[in-house]
């Protein structure tokens, strides 16, 4: 198989399981999760301390998805009873402080240098085997992943959780709790976004805070809202559009280099941004949602 | 005690800035009831356009006026196209359409002037002390600038017609709608007036630090915690909230240091939403 095609694909598992976790969030539970990169970052940084202090990769990877959950729980307690956007302000603050922490307390994160020479996955065969394996297990989480959203959406509690997203009043009036409900799908997605960071860290070997800006979280929104708030397929479809535009960005450097990387970070940063806001006028359902609802 | 009237001081001057952002915040959460992503850009884009202003008018009081009035009109604009076709959808829309609006904004500065930081031109001037505390004056002149704009908003809201009707649409829209206030004026005022405040707000902040196309965007978190605080949709509260957010960052920066002063700001706003939703003056409902 060509290497090319391996990386983009590994690349494109690891989004997916951020996205994943978002749509779990947002498109059925109606939670605007705008710090899903401080997860991933949790994430990331945890499995990469802890494999290279010498903790076996699969525990590192465990801890990764413990911790970013961990750090989802506080968050929640404070704020996922409270208005909508008061979550998603909160949540976009904790993204910032993360990379705030991982920038400053050098002796744990190596600060701005980063962490180098984190361990890969598999170490045994030669590079190409060792890309494909790692492939293979990224879309291995994938896989269970979507199985588990797809038990999920047609479980007692996926239509709970709809139920909350479309009217949160009348669970209530139900007597359902529907904090409770937001708090466990809250958790999950940090888990996703947790293990999607772990297998991030160990597939790139390289970590540093600037890889965790908020804009990696609005990359993940506009993959969700171009595909479809909400639907599995919508979610897939995303992401592959978002590498798509995240890959052919890097091919129009190769044609015009005579574009400073600087000048094509702003052209991605407002391409996203001009994306976001024609999708939320223009087709709130995405290019896979439903044609009759707006 | 002298180190610590000097960190007040200087608290309160950049506390007028995050109240003024935050101000800001407040009015678009007040009038068009939602939280606009878009403000920090905002001030980015005020402060470029008072960059420019300067060197092409020579003096750094033109340059404000037009830093000011590219903010007014980047924010009537982004009214027009965006956020009045949401109008009428679920607040989440505008929110999400305004990070959007935020990127765009902040990947033009960003193609235009380039991503170096850039400074204005300004006299230095040696401090002098009062008491044996030491005063900036360019730090006077910031506060009074603020105070000024402050002012100024306070009385368009309190004393002109135009703001009357604001303050009735931010009470109850639809009463205010069946007596008769048309809210065509009324959002372009509000827009007009939250771009401008936000352009004042990132020119003082250029003005004390540097320029760049990211300044604006990191002011955003203390202008949030501002608006909660202060109780959301209230423009007193905001200014208040500010000065202590202001005041907090800089008396906290000898304990956890230079890089965790928005870390601050975090925290409060965790604060004031686990002991009190509402913030300070804010009205009950609503908020959960």
């Amino acid at each position: 198989m060509d290497a090319y095609l391996i990386a983009i694909g590994t690349i494109a598992g690891i989004y997916l399981l951020l996205a994943l976790g978002l749509n779990l969030q947002f498109g059925l539970t109606g939670l605007i999760n705008f710090g899903h990169v401080g997860f991933f970052c949790v994430g990331a940084y945890t499995s990469a301390i802890l494999s290279t202090k010498g903790v076996p990769i699969p525990l590192s990877l465990a801890a990764a998805a413990a911790l970013a959950m961990l750090a989802a729980w506080p968050l929640g307690i404070i704020s996922i009873r409270l208005r909508e956007d008061y979550f998603a302000i909160v949540t976009l603050g904790f993204s910032e402080v993360v990379r705030l922490v991982v920038t400053s307390e050098g002796w744990l994160t190596n600060g701005v240098q980063g962490i180098a020479g984190i361990p890969r996955i598999f170490r045994a065969g030669g590079g190409e085997a060792q890309a494909v394996l790692m492939l293979g297990l990224t879309l291995a989480f994938c896989l269970i992943s979507i199985v588990a959203m797809m038990r999920i959406v047609r479980s007692p509690f996926g239509r709970m959780i709809e139920a909350i997203r479309d009217n949160e009043e009348a669970v209530r009036s139900l007597g359902k709790e529907p904090a409770r409900f937001k708090m466990q799908v809250l958790l999950l997605g940090s888990m996703l976004a947790g293990i999607s960071g772990a297998l991030y860290a160990h597939y790139i070997g390289y970590i540093s805070p600037d890889q965790f800006i908020p804009f990696v979280t609005f990359q993940v929104w506009m993959a969700i809202i171009m595909g479809g708030v909400g639907r599995i397929s919508g979610t897939i479809a995303g992401v592959l559009i978002l590498m798509f535009f995240l890959e052919g960005s890097r091919f129009l450097r190769d044609v015009a280099p005579f574009i400073p990387e600087v000048s094509m970070a702003s052209i991605r940063l407002g391409v996203i941004g001009l994306a976001l806001i024609l999708f939320t006028i223009y087709r709130p359902q995405g290019l896979m949602g439903d044609f009759t609802k707006r | 005690m002298t180190s610590f009237v000097e960190l007040l001081l200087s608290g309160i001057t950049s506390g007028l800035i995050i109240g003024l952002a935050g101000l800001s915040v407040t009015l678009v959460f007040g009038i068009a009831r939602f939280s606009n992503a878009a403000t920090g850009d905002t001030m980015t884009l005020g402060a470029y356009g008072a960059l420019m202003g300067t060197s092409l008018t020579g003096s750094l009081l033109a340059g404000g006026l037009i830093g000011l009035v590219a903010g007014a009109l980047s924010a009537i604009l982004a009214y027009l196209l965006v956020f009045r076709p949401l109008q009428n959808r679920s607040p989440i829309s505008s929110l999400l359409a305004s990070i959007g609006v935020a990127f765009f904004i902040r990947a033009v500065l960003g193609l235009v002037f380039g991503h170096d930081q850039m400074v204005f031109q300004m006299d230095l001037v040696r401090p002098f002390r009062l008491l044996g505390v030491r005063i900036q004056p360019n730090d006077l002149k910031f506060a009074g600038v603020a105070i000024l704009t402050l002012a100024l908003v306070f009385v368009v809201l309190h004393l002109t017609p135009i703001g009357r009707r604001m303050r009735a649409v931010a009470d109850n829209p639809l009463l205010a709608r069946v007596s008769g206030i048309a809210p065509r004026a009324v959002m372009f005022t509000l827009w007009a007036i939250a771009g401008a405040v936000a352009a004042v707000a990132g020119i003082l902040l250029g003005m004390k630090t540097v320029v760049s196309p990211e300044s604006g965007w990191d002011m955003l978190l203390p202008a949030f915690a501002a608006a909660v605080l202060g109780g959301i949709g209230h423009p007193v509260g905001a200014v208040l909230a500010g000065v202590i957010i202001g005041v907090a960052q800089e008396l906290a920066t000898p304990f956890v240091g230079f890089t965790y002063k928005i870390a601050i700001s975090f925290l409060v706003l965790l604060l004031v939403l686990l002991v009190r939703p509402r913030g300070l003056f804010g009205k009950i409902e609503g908020v959960r």
